[in-house]
């Protein structure tokens, strides 16, 4: 269906793409993989006439084709799903199916029953039960994606591309995706898919392509491949290695945090745990089980409504961000552009910025010292920089979250709470926060790690708090932590769990 | 992957400097040759002088188009100041002093109140101070319709005197801008200011004061825009209830041609100094070329225009 070759692509500085060839066939699902900063987006855009590349050719059904803009490729049928949707939050999904070419009708006024058939029978094809004409900003991330999938099978694509369309959902939405792309590609689309998660590529893939510092490495037929080979084609490391052995926190040691009875309306309902220093707490759940939302409550990001926190001893009322770190608490977001980095400071800014009282002498900050400690963590945390002046927002994920860290481990002294901290990292950078969590640990800090990825759960925590729906469902520690046991908890029925409870 | 935008951020800063700093050489120049008056000493002294009124304002207007706000009540506050001063004191030697400190702690009590509304509310800025200067107008056009009150000689001789060879006014505003530039570039306050503009959230998620840095903004906003009233009834002698009309559009335009962002978090007070005197400069030559006020507005617009979109970033990325 499309077949690129010796695609280079150079940006000022970095060559992003050096002779990359890649073809995918009609009818076939196939997975492209590689570290943040392998290329995969880059080759993508580069499909999607997003980018002109600097040298090679590309074939699309048939023909050689030079995209010049985005529009080109897309009247010829290639479709992009984004990890950030191109939707229309205050349209309904039928006008988001159809815009920018709704059916006309009379006087080349928009025909809205048409439209409105016209979405039906594309949900229907989908397999998909929506309402056409639910506004898009209602529905689910889920329902969003399949929208933008829809507004492909509209515009007679060929070529559909997905970048990490899971890495927003959850597990079960997840399934009702790859059955999404089982139909479509079934109809004989080609479909190409990006996700760090090899789980899924096992599931869904026919054929994947492995991309590393911007080269093709390998294509091959899904089942010639195992996890561990794909992990080393990627970073050049095995799979035993990515998680460090689980820390002993002494079990008789007083909880470095307590929370009793905690309440936010409407996510959290009931929430009460201890964490011992030196501890890594998993607090695994659905999306949308309430567990960032316990972070907040604690952090004092949100207010609470109700119950008690003992921080170290000392009662955390009514906390703000800065009272908390002051206290000796740390949060990383899940949301590291929304409410994570600031973009528009450089390196060092956003390292020291929970810190910055410390470097400011006599009224003004010594930014000589500031610098200078932003160096050392960039040494000692490996993040691929320029420099401690140079700007956040263009690194990849990895760096990104790495610069986070190096602000939190700076700043926390008890308890750090990380939400989803490996979310859209590549599997070398998870290797090393991992390593960083068992570090911080070992400190004598208490951790909680907020995760939807349960291998990642599993592999790190000590002890593991399951929430559904606001509320602590159960508590997994030692032996008994394993995906099986923790994907019972988080779609638990509260009648079966008090049955079981009972007996 | 696209690191190579990284560098990106203060090239534009310095190409929004560069074109201002361009666009006075080429004003300089052709008024040299349009009139001889033009470029002399005296003449541009008196410039830095006219231009300090637009500058105290548009310091303040420069720290809220910062934060990520914009402060549409300084027009109204230039006004209610103004002819605070002048009906306060009154032509009184020792109520002068007085009613100077009291006009700046109002001014940035009024802004304060703006801050704190936008902060608590989360209403808009531009809704909130849109809301106080109409409160202000109404007020000041209740109490009188006329130019009223007066202040002693010897205030007014200050917006006219110089110190070291330099007007006063001109000094005092540069001042001002030095230290508002210092505090931005060099403390805790400033990078707050920056932090918060980029990223109200994110600011306060990482412990830096993003309630306090907003409220202090728009008191310094209300602040500014007092001193630059108590400074008309210097010039005028008395208070003027239209004097602050044309002050609050007239103050983002050097913010925007001095290259601070709409939005927030990228710019500074040197882009905006630079900014005033563009503009006082303009409307000083086309007073030299003796042409009407209105063809002052349209250049006023078209510098606004041509200088933005010289140094915009421009093909947004995908």
């Amino acid at each position: 269906m499309i077949e690129l070759k010796g695609i280079s692509k150079s940006f000022p500085g970095v060559k992003s793409l050096d002779g990359v060839s890649f073809e995918a066939r009609a009818g076939e699902i196939h997975a492209l993989l590689g570290e943040n900063g392998a290329g995969k987006s880059t080759l993508i855009k580069v499909m999607a006439g997003a980018y002109t590349p600097d040298e090679g050719t590309i074939c699309f059904d048939g023909q050689e084709r030079m995209w010049s803009n985005p529009r080109q490729a897309k009247d010829a049928g290639i479709h992009v799903i984004y990890q950030e949707l191109l939707l229309f939050p205050e349209l309904s999904v039928a006008e988001n199916l159809y815009v920018g070419r709704p059916p006309r009708g009379i006087a080349r006024l928009i025909d809205r029953k048409a439209m409105l058939r016209g979405a039906e029978a594309v949900l229907a094809r989908l397999g998909h039960h929506l309402d056409p004409r639910a506004r898009v900003k209602d529905l689910s991330v889920a329902d969003r994606q399949m929208v933008e999938i829809g507004k492909a099978l509209i515009g007679e694509t060929k070529l559909l591309v997905l970048d990490e369309p899971t890495a927003v959902i959850s597990g079960r939405e997840a399934d009702l995706l790859f059955e999404r792309m089982e139909t479509l590609r079934a109809a004989g689309v080609c479909l190409i898919y990006v996700s760090h998660r090899l789980e899924e590529i096992f599931r869904v893939a026919n054929r994947v392509t492995v991309l590393k510092d911007g080269r093709h490495v390998a294509t091959c037929p899904i089942a010639e491949v195992t996890r561990d080979s794909l992990v080393t084609m990627m970073v050049g490391r095995s799979l035993q290695d990515i998680f460090p052995a689980k820390p002993r926190p002494a079990a008789s040691a007083t909880p470095v945090l307590s929370v009793r009875d905690l309440r936010m309306a409407p996510k959290v309902r009931q929430v009460s745990f201890d964490l011992l220093p030196g501890e890594i707490l998993g607090i695994a759940g659905l999306v949308g089980a309430g567990r960032s939302e316990v972070a907040h409550a604690i952090f004092g990001a949100s207010t609470r409504d109700s119950g008690t926190v003992i921080l170290d001893g000392l009662l955390h009322d009514r906390p703000t961000p800065r009272v908390s770190i002051d206290a000796g608490l740390g949060f990383l977001t899940e949301d590291r552009k929304g409410e994570g980095l600031l973009m528009l400071l450089d390196t060092a800014a956003n390292i020291s910025a929970p810190t910055l009282k410390g470097f400011v002498t006599s009224g003004f900050i010594d930014r000589d010292a500031e610098i200078q400690a932003a160096r050392d963590e960039i040494g000692r945390f490996r993040i691929a920089v320029p420099g401690p002046t140079s700007g956040v927002s263009a690194l990849s994920g990895g760096n990104q979250q790495k610069i986070l860290f190096a602000r939190w481990t700076r700043a926390c002294r008890k308890v750090l709470i990380l939400d989803e901290p490996t979310r859209g990292v590549d599997v070398g950078a998870k290797v090393e926060i991992y390593r960083i969590i068992r570090e911080l640990a070992d400190a004598g800090i208490g951790v909680i790690v907020i995760s939807s990825e349960l291998p990642e759960v599993v592999g790190l925590a000590t002890r593991v708090l399951v929430m559904r729906e606001g509320i602590v469902t159960g508590e997994l520690s030692g032996e008994d932590i394993s995906e099986t046991a923790i994907m019972r908890l988080a779609t638990a029925d509260m009648a079966d769990l008090a049955a079981t409870a009972a007996a | 992957m696209a690191s190579a935008a990284i560098p990106r951020r203060r090239v534009r800063i310095d190409l929004a400097i560069a074109t201002v700093v361009g666009l006075l050489i080429v004003v300089l120049g052709f008024g040299a040759t349009v009139s001889d008056r033009f470029a002399t000493t005296a003449n541009l002294l008196t410039v830095a002088e006219q231009a300090a009124a637009l500058g105290f304002v548009a310091i303040g207007q420069t720290l809220a188009v910062l934060v990520g706000g914009i402060d549409l009540s300084v027009g109204a506050m230039v006004t209610a100041a103004n002819v605070f001063v002048a009906s306060f004191v009154h032509g009184s030697d020792v109520l002068m002093i007085p009613g100077l400190v009291a006009v700046l702690v109002l001014g940035a009590a009024i802004g304060l109140v703006n801050g704190i509304v936008t902060v608590r509310t989360g209403v808009h800025p531009l809704i909130v101070t849109l809301g106080t200067a109409s409160i202000l107008n109404g007020l000041v056009l209740l109490y009188t319709l006329q130019p009223t009150g007066k202040v002693p000689a010897w205030f007014e001789d200050f917006a006219y005197d110089t110190a070291f060879g330099l007007p006063i006014a001109g000094l005092v505003f540069l001042i001002a801008a030095a230290i508002v530039a210092l505090v931005l570039a060099r403390t805790g306050f400033g990078r707050a200011v920056y932090a918060v503009g980029g990223n109200y959230e994110a600011a306060r998620l990482a412990g830096l004061p993003a309630e306090r840095v907003t409220l202090m903004v728009y008191a310094a906003s209300g602040f500014f825009a007092a001193l630059a009233g108590a400074y008309y009834v210097s010039r005028t002698g008395t208070g003027d209830p239209r004097v602050g009309d044309p002050m609050t559009l007239a103050s983002i335009t050097p913010v925007v041609v001095g290259g601070t962002q709409l939005g927030g978090g990228k710019g500074g007070i040197l882009g905006t100094v630079l900014g005033v005197l563009l503009i006082s400069l303009v409307n000083n030559l086309l007073n030299y070329m003796n042409v009407s006020t209105f063809i002052q507005w349209v250049v006023q617009g078209l510098i606004i225009i041509t200088a933005v979109s010289l140094f915009v970033n421009r093909g947004k990325r995908l």
